[in-house]
């Protein structure tokens, strides 16, 4: 029997490998990750260190005394002096970052809601600040009041520990995701063209009439979709360690963050991949098993592609911790097991659980291929 | 001996309203191919001959009935008959993309041909089928003609005791036809068993020893052609079959 496995595992193999598309999406699939890791990580660092002169230039409609003239230079605002309807025409035309207007005691601070407004705002707020606190001042020294004993009444000390590196953190737990994605979409190319595939070009016949028995047939083609997973798989981790180095050296975001996984951490996330390569590979040969042909495999196969990414993010978005349950629910398990590699909280009865549930999941997919595959119905495109 | 002992097979199948309908390709089939003999199933299209040759290949099963090999049935012999059987199709298309020896080492493992024999069976085969020439070139760049002396080859390369050919001749030009007409011809001098179906009545006329003619799912007639002939005082199995059916507008 073993031989006989073999043997189809080897075929596949010998037209996987002798396949350009097949190829491609094996190994062009995780290119994109680094893409998305550099691109991902110059955009935070873009909008996290912004130049100020991205977003200094502040219209004013009134014009300013000489103190209000230092306060702004110390603020480092760029002060722009103008008619309220000239303001607005500039702020329209992105001449200036924002303006503000005055009415007696009142200042309004004008703009649209976006990363810039949101950055000059709080430049001009800071200016208004310290103005306010001059003026205040001002007022207690004019009638004989210390300002120290009512200005800086309390004192105030910041003592809020970062615990994550919450870019480090997205950044990482998003790649994970998209290598769970390119395992996904690699799978589903080689189970598509070994079952639906084999069946329009009407080789199927030919290897149904061989001393081999479906189920032999059946794990033959499963072996060999899942090791084109597995490459994918490894590859993308590959990419994805050298992209996460690359960035920690390229970006200021990742200052005394150690993106760099450990040992045991690449050999848990090599076992997630592997686990899900298999559940992944099981999933598409049963799906496509019961198409027809090419396109009805490749349409009933795309909601897998969302269906793998979407418990992993919507986890992440609401910050859900790995369990006992969550360990048994494929595609949430492997999501939820990579997010504690990456913080480096690995627990081993949530990886047996996982591994577990995958067994059940692939044993449950291929018997009931096994079983439905002398049905006319499954064998025949038409 | 190829036994075939009422053979049934139903399936589901859309009808011109996209609803589906039990359709009925075999009822009630049975006969038998003795040793050295070269069976013909003859029907037009649609009569049932595929649908029955892949049952006797193990490819479908039946709804009801059996078909034993030298008394061995698939139900608890599968692999073992199968070792023992070629299937070729008119529609039995082979791996483009692997080259004529990666795809008769294949079989030879599949079959368990001994190990060390391999390389000397792929040689002799492809001696026979003059194949030396692309032995080494993908399958998908080969003529029409070639491929089918490649797929003859994947049939014979394991030494069968049972042919089934299945329109094996269908679309092909005249040459090639002739290799597979020669091929069988040479198998049944070497005392292989040949179920073989066609819808070319003067082909079958030429080369069967006993010939089941099918329309409608069901056996019309059997017996040597020379006995139909007889008994449907024609010349011809043409003529013969239509005799049996009642005129042209009674064929499927």
């Amino acid at each position: 029997m073993k031989s006989k496995v073999f043997n189809i595992f080897k075929k596949e193999i010998r037209e996987m490998f002798r396949d350009k598309k097949s190829l491609m999406m094996m190994l062009v699939i995780p290119i994109m990750i680094p893409l998305l890791v550099l691109g991902m990580s110059a955009l935070f660092d873009s909008e996290v260190n912004k130049s100020q002169d991205e977003y200094n230039k502040i219209g004013f409609n009134y014009a300013f005394s000489d103190v209000e003239k230092k306060i702004a230079k110390e603020a480092g605002i760029k002060v722009v002096y103008k008619d309220s309807h000239a303001l607005k025409k500039m702020y329209d035309d992105e001449q200036i970052d924002l303006y503000v207007e005055r009415d007696g005691d009142k200042y309004i601070i004008n703009g649209e809601d976006n990363d810039t407004t949101a950055y000059a705002s709080a430049l001009v707020e800071n200016y208004f600040s310290i103005y306010k606190e001059y003026l205040q001042t001002q007022y207690l020294a004019n009638n004989n009041i210390n300002p120290n004993e009512v200005v800086n009444i309390i004192k105030i000390e910041e003592n809020i520990v970062e615990k994550d590196n919450f870019y480090a953190s997205y950044i990482t737990n998003y790649a994970f995701l998209f290598i769970i994605m390119a395992i996904t979409v690699s799978a589903t190319y080689p189970a598509t063209d070994t079952t639906a595939g084999e069946k329009e070009r009407g080789t199927l016949e030919t290897l149904l009439t061989f001393p081999i028995s479906s189920k032999d047939i059946i794990v033959g083609k499963f072996l060999s979709v899942s090791i084109s997973s597995i490459i994918t798989g490894v590859i993308s981790l590959l990419l994805t360690i050298v992209s996460l180095a690359m960035a920690g050296e390229m970006f200021e975001i990742y200052d005394g963050v150690n993106l760099m996984l450990s040992t045991n951490s690449l050999l848990f996330a090599s076992i997630v991949i592997i686990s899900y390569s298999f559940l992944i590979s099981g999933l598409c040969i049963a799906i496509a098993s019961t198409t027809k042909t090419f396109k009805e495999a490749s349409s009933a196969l795309m909601p897998l592609t969302f269906i793998s990414f979407f418990p992993g993010m919507i986890a992440f978005m609401m910050d859900i911790k790995t369990n006992t349950l969550y360990s048994l629910i494929p595609f949430l398990n492997c999501s939820l097991i990579f997010t504690d590699i990456t913080n480096g909280g690995v627990n081993f009865f949530h990886i047996f659980l996982m591994i577990l549930s995958t067994i059940v999941v692939i044993w449950i997919v291929l018997y009931i291929i096994i079983r439905q595959y002398k049905s006319e119905k499954v064998l025949f495109s038409k | 001996m190829l036994k075939v002992k009422g053979v049934k097979k139903e399936f589901l199948k859309l009808n011109s309203k996209k609803k589906e309908e039990l359709f009925l390709a075999n009822n009630n089939i049975s006969f038998q191919a003795k040793d050295g003999e070269i069976v013909g199933i003859l029907g037009p299209n649609g009569a049932g001959k595929t649908t029955l040759l892949r049952i006797v290949a193990g490819i479908l099963e039946p709804t009801s009935g059996s078909v034993l090999f030298d008394d061995f049935n698939y139900l608890n012999n599968e692999i073992e008959i199968k070792k023992n059987i070629a299937y070729l199709s008119g529609n039995t298309k082979i791996y483009h993309s692997i080259t004529t020896y990666e795809l008769l080492k294949m079989c030879c493992e599949i079959y368990e041909v001994d190990r060390d024999k391999i390389g000397e069976r792929i040689q002799e085969v492809s001696t026979i089928l003059d194949l030396n020439d692309f032995l080494y070139n993908k399958i998908g760049n080969l003529s029409t003609g070639q491929m089918q002396r490649v797929n003859i080859a994947r049939c014979l390369v394991h030494d069968p005791k049972y042919y089934i050919l299945d329109e094996a001749t269908s679309g092909l030009d005249i040459i090639s036809s002739q290799i597979i007409l020669d091929f069988i011809k040479s198998e049944k001098k070497h005392g292989k068993t040949i179920l073989y179906s066609t819808h070319y009545m003067e082909e079958a006329e030429n080369i069967c020893d006993h010939v089941i003619m099918v329309n409608k799912g069901s056996i019309i007639k059997e017996g040597s052609p020379i006995k139909i002939k007889k008994d449907t005082n024609t010349t011809n199995l043409r003529d013969a079959f239509f005799a049996l059916i009642g005129g042209v507008d009674n064929e499927e």
